[in-house]
């Protein structure tokens, strides 16, 4: 069991009897956490990482009548992340293992800086366009070639430099508005 | 849509979920299923005279076999239902049944000595016994199906498997309305092989149609 655990479980409970801000509150909590459990198996430069988040937070919403009061809330959580990982491999038709690890594994804080540095990383590229954050995840996090980026992304070389200059400059505008 | 708009759309939607628990959720479709299955074994085959035939043990043997198969299977679904719920050692309560019935085959196969042994085993009806359980169990598994997608299970092909057990043990219950066989040895080998198939059949789809 995790130490998030009595906070989590406690804003899920609240969330069921119809809280609606503990329920955002639990979902903004699980954004967090499944960003970086999801960067962690696909790695940062990955697009499909931040769909993920969004899909597994639906899934918690949808899902949270399946819950059970008396089960403990972070591995019921880790076992939808868990699925909609395996999921995702599965429509990509790749055959891919999950090592089954306990709920750990998605509430882990292995290296707490980092973890923290990717949020915030992942936070910032959630504002961007999904085509945006797939060519700057591409050029400045996976290391590729405007060249290579920009055929990844089906646009010319030239649109994918301006693109990546205009995400740039777009990033610096919202780390400088968030540190004012 | 960012995750921030998501997160406030879903915190704005939090209504709290129709209250009663699994049992209300999985009841509908499954009823709706075992309705559909007593249909067609009426229609089909009909009823053996149940009067008479609930004086005898051999009635209530099958009876109790099959109930407890699929009492089993009801348990692991609502248990693979239920995401980050370890299952540990529940599957062993399917084992139970079998291995009980298998002690009663036993005394009966060495009461009769030996003398009956192929009828023990075969009764009249081995051909189509567990096709029929198949057949009946069919729409229950469908109502299985579709009460345990409105769970979450996320080890697909366990779920189904225990979906199947289920449909398998509540179909063959109905099956013994009609079934005038007695023996004990018949039942494990027939009844258990159409309960196993139905959990096969469940375990190959569920996959495919457990997915969320």
């Amino acid at each position: 069991m995790t130490g998030e655990e009595p906070r989590l479980k406690a804003l899920m409970i609240r969330g069921l009897d119809g809280d609606g801000s503990a329920h955002g509150q639990l979902l903004s909590a699980m954004s967090g956490f499944l960003r970086a459990y999801f960067f962690r198996r696909l790695g940062p430069a990955s697009a499909d990482a931040e769909d993920l988040v969004q899909e597994t937070l639906l899934a918690i919403h949808l899902k949270r009548d399946a819950y059970d009061h008396r089960q403990p809330f972070t591995p019921w959580a880790y076992a939808v992340a868990r699925y909609k990982l395996l999921d995702h491999f599965r429509r990509l038709r790749t055959r891919h293992t999950v090592p089954i690890d306990d709920a750990g594994d998605l509430f882990t804080q292995e290296n707490p800086e980092e973890g923290a540095v990717r949020h915030d990383i992942a936070k910032l590229l959630s504002s961007l366009s999904p085509r945006q954050r797939s060519l700057l995840t591409d050029v400045k996090l996976a290391g590729l070639s405007m060249g290579e980026a920009a055929r990844r992304g089906d646009m010319s070389v030239t649109a994918a430099k301006v693109g990546v200059h205009r995400s740039m400059k777009r990033l610096a505008r919202k780390v400088g508005d968030e540190h004012r | 849509m960012n995750t921030a708009e998501l997160i406030a759309r879903l915190a704005a939607d939090a209504a709290p979920p129709r209250r009663g628990g699994v049992a209300r959720r999985l009841a509908p479709p499954i009823l709706a299923g075992g309705a559909v299955a007593a249909a067609i074994l009426m229609l089909w085959l009909g009823l053996r005279p149940l009067a008479s035939a609930s004086q005898t043990g051999a009635f209530w043997m099958k009876a109790v076999y099959t109930l407890a198969i699929a009492c089993a299977g009801m348990t692991l679904m609502e248990r693979l239902g239920r995401p980050g719920r370890p299952v540990g050692s529940a599957p062993l309560i399917a084992v139970i049944p079998p291995a009980a019935l298998g002690l009663i085959a036993m005394i009966e196969l060495m009461r009769a000595g030996g003398s009956q042994t192929t009828e023990l085993w075969l009764g009249q009806t081995w051909k189509v016994c567990s096709l029929r359980i198949v057949v009946i169990a069919g729409p229950i598994f469908i109502g299985a199906v579709l009460a345990l997608r409105r769970l979450a299970p996320t080890r697909l092909a366990a779920a189904g498997a225990a979906a199947g057990l289920f449909a398998g043990g509540a179909g063959a219950s109905l099956y013994g309305l009609y079934c005038e066989e007695t023996a004990a040895p018949f039942v494990l080998a027939w009844y258990s092989l159409g309960i196993a198939l139905c959990a096969g059949i469940g375990a190959l789809s569920g996959p495919r149609l457990l997915r969320w």
